[in-house]
């Protein structure tokens, strides 16, 4: 082999590859803002290109029959489906947007997240299809749409909604002799009993970074103000000087350390750890509303045996007690789309009461946030409970990593794995946040 | 040491690389050298487009800060090499780089040299053959099925590793093996090495079968020992194989990215990060594509260094058979 053809390409071959990619960037530019039109008419022709976040093997068939479906009823139109994991959504979305090739209908979480493709003019403005007083609006859970809000227009169609619970194992509670915890202490204590009954009290994955995350955003919403927060989340705003930062942090780690595997954690994956405890070798997991069919789904933990509830509040806290971490997830319309109003009519199907009961339904368990998109007969008695729960809480947390910019949340994501692994002090995990924070503005 | 020459003049005029024909040059005239190059014009002006211009561009986007989501660019010169400086993770990601290059060249050039030269010194072929293909299947294997594989070896008390330390008396010694700062990134080389080694042996070992069968016996004749032998004749006539695996090996650690993603995501605390998962880490989750662009540069400047040291040493040392 000739070394220097070798060279060309090696070497340079796959900084080529990643160069390409970034430098594609140089040609990626917004276009100005889009306003959804309620008179259009649809032409039920040509294709509608729709990233989702289904694309685990119980969850991805939810997408390919509604398409299917949608394709019976309009023989013209061919939907195609691109669809991705929790993990890799971001990535995907991202390399779409950097060589503007957005499908006509992505996936979006709430907060910073969305707000990158309204900064950028890449999501339709839905205000005139979608508010509270138009014909689509009203299928709508009122709280779902607004969380879309940016600029007082709503750019997002909620498809569920989600939120954190304790999941637990009911058996195993009542063999270990310990009743749902009511308060932090409480927990800790319940801990320590079912270590003692010979399982791991709660199983915790931390190898990618968020599942600590979701518990801090939780010890969050309970030890700091609700605007203080708030102002936290914005760059030009934010100082993280709010002492319940560290009270939260200090609790987390107390919490990791006495009820999971500690340290080791941040070597296993969230995967791992709920199939810990869906094969009844740990009694609790942390877990989202939609994640309760799943954790149920195989295993030794039956539906009947599983309970939950939300993370007890530790006492004195700052903040808002009857708060939960938690957000609705949906869709944007591309504003690049060639054909806008077949993709809203598109996502008016699969927002549809009928196929929000599939939605909710085992297997998928996802509540819909449609109104009348689920029926108490048909879906898991944990789901309606957990609804029921969202429903009495007076302020939805949103997720610390999609609530936050990027480099913010890369410093809660990388500084809470060194508190888990005993690396770094919650201090010094806040102070990596505020240079991240005050780097952003 | 007798060492045999082959005469390779006239080969390349077989396969019409050499320059214009005698017909050409009477014909053209002057022009009949650029007529020759028509023959590879087409990958010259492929190999330009796909690998070169991307190299430029990357080096223009490193000077800017940019916002995938508006589109948004300004010229920023060269502050995100100035940042690189004071950026704490890219120096954990040099020394990540560089602990796997050190210890794959140990491993998948020197270890393999030795192997395969011990394989190749067994009488039977149907041995040869089979140790040939016992240390290549890991080779065989994909990186996500390895690293899902490893992942569960490594499972802290319940993994394979930890519950074999515990076996033998070692338990103290077993810990989350990608879980601790200390020793993620250690943990993700090893998989690297055991993925590696089976593939660098055949190659030494296809190496090893072109030394002629006369040197080894004259050198038994003149009393030399197998080390003696590894040592005399192999190791100087695999030597052009030796210095491209160490070139393959370097730029290839510098380059390392999805036994990272699938292991530990650059984690905990960033402590496994290299050069290739930072890179994605700030273009595609951090979105700064500007800082990713300068560090895609430092890998392109490390692996091309790399590569022409290795062609210096490899040319100036040639032994041709």
């Amino acid at each position: 082999m000739k070394a220097n053809t070798f060279l060309s390409t090696t070497s340079l071959g796959s900084l080529a590859v990643a160069a390409f990619v970034i430098g594609a960037v140089a040609s990626a530019s917004a276009a100005d803002p889009v306003v959804a039109d309620p008179s259009a008419t649809v032409e039920y022709s040509g294709t509608v290109s729709v990233l989702t976040k289904f694309g685990l093997q119980q969850l991805s068939p939810f997408f390919v029959n509604a398409a299917k479906e949608y394709e019976k009823l309009h023989p013209d139109v061919k939907v195609e489906l691109i669809q991705e994991s929790d993990d890799s959504v971001k990535g995907k979305t991202k390399a779409l947007v950097a060589s503007n090739s957005l499908p006509d209908v992505y996936f979006t979480w709430t907060g910073s997240w969305g707000e990158n493709f309204v900064r950028g003019n890449r999501a339709v403005d839905l205000t005139p299809v979608i508010g509270p007083d138009t014909e689509w609006g009203k299928t709508l859970a009122t709280a779902a749409v607004s969380a879309f809000q940016y600029n007082g227009k709503l750019y997002g169609i909620p498809l569920y909604l989600d939120a954190k619970f304790m999941g637990y194992n009911k058996s195993l509670f009542e063999k270990a002799g310990v009743s749902e915890p009511k308060t932090f202490d409480e927990l800790l204590t319940a801990c320590a009993t079912l270590r003692k009954s010979g399982v791991t009290p709660v199983s915790f994955g931390n190898k990618e970074g968020w599942p600590g995350v979701h518990y801090a955003g939780q010890l969050l919403a309970y030890n700091v103000p609700q605007a203080t927060l708030e102002k936290d989340f914005v760059p030009a705003t934010a100082d993280y000087a709010d002492p319940g930062y560290v009270v939260s942090l200090t609790q987390f780690k107390k919490l990791i350390d006495e009820c999971s595997d500690g340290s080791g954690t941040n070597g296993s994956s969230y995967a791992s750890a709920i199939q810990q405890f869906g094969s009844g070798k740990a009694a609790m997991y942390y877990q989202e509303i939609i994640e309760f069919d799943q954790a149920t789904a195989e295993g030794a933990l039956k539906r009947e045996d599983f309970g939950f509830f939300k993370l007890p509040a530790p006492a004195d806290a700052k903040g808002d007690v009857k708060s939960i971490e938690g957000a609705p997830e949906g869709y944007m319309i591309s504003a690049a789309s060639k054909n806008i109003p077949l993709a809203i009519d598109f996502m008016r199907f699969v927002t549809s009461a009928e196929n929000g009961k599939v939605l909710s339904a085992p297997p998928y368990g996802q509540p819909s946030a449609t109104v009348g998109g689920y029926s108490a007969d048909s879906m898991n008695p944990a789901v309606v409970g957990g609804l029921k729960v969202i429903a009495d809480s007076s302020y939805l947390m949103p997720w610390l990593d999609t609530a936050n910019p990027p480099r913010v949340a890369a410093a809660w994501l990388s500084g809470l794995q060194a508190l888990v692994g005993g690396t770094m002090s919650p201090e010094e995990v806040m102070e990596r946040v505020k240079e991240a924070a005050a780097s952003s503005k | 040491m007798a060492v045999m020459k082959h005469e390779h003049e006239g080969e390349a005029a077989k396969i019409g690389f050499t320059g214009p024909s005698r017909v050409e040059k009477d014909r053209f005239g002057p022009i009949a050298g650029v007529l020759s190059f028509r023959w590879v014009l087409i990958a010259f002006v492929l190999i330009l487009w796909f690998v070169y211009y991307p190299i430029i561009d990357n080096f223009i986007v490193s000077t800017k800060n940019q916002d995938i989501f508006t589109g948004e660019t300004a010229f920023i010169g060269l502050d995100n090499y100035r940042r690189l400086q004071g950026d704490p993770v890219f120096w954990t990601a040099i020394v990540n780089n560089t602990l796997y290059a050190v210890i794959s060249v140990v491993f998948q050039v020197f270890g393999a040299f030795v192997l395969a030269a011990l394989i190749e010194g067994l009488t039977e072929e149907r041995w040869r053959r089979f140790w040939r293909a016992v240390y290549f299947v890991p080779s065989a294997i994909s990186i996500t099925v390895t690293g899902l594989l490893f992942y569960f070896i490594y499972q802290p008390d319940i993994g394979l590793l930890d519950s074999a330390l515990t076996q033998i008396g070692l338990a103290e010694w077993s810990r989350a093996w990608l879980g601790e700062e200390g020793t993620a990134i250690y943990a993700i080389i090893a998989m690297s090495q055991w993925q590696g080694f089976g593939y660098s042996t055949l190659l030494f070992a296809i190496a090893i079968q072109k030394i002629p069968r006369e040197l080894y016996d004259a050198a038994i004749m003149d009393g030399a020992g197998t080390w003696r032998r590894l040592w005399n004749i192999t190791f100087p006539l695999t030597r052009e194989m030796t210095g491209l695996m160490v070139i393959v090996t370097i730029t290839g650690a510098f380059q390392v990215f999805n036994e990272v993603m699938v292991m530990t995501g650059g984690g905990p605390n960033n402590s496994s990060q290299v050069l290739g998962t930072w890179l994605y880490q700030q273009g595609f989750i951090e979105n700064d594509f500007g800082y990713g662009a300068a560090i895609a540069t430092v890998i392109f400047v490390i692996t091309l260094i790399t590569g022409f040291a290795q062609l210096w040493y490899t040319k100036r040392r040639r032994v041709d058979l």
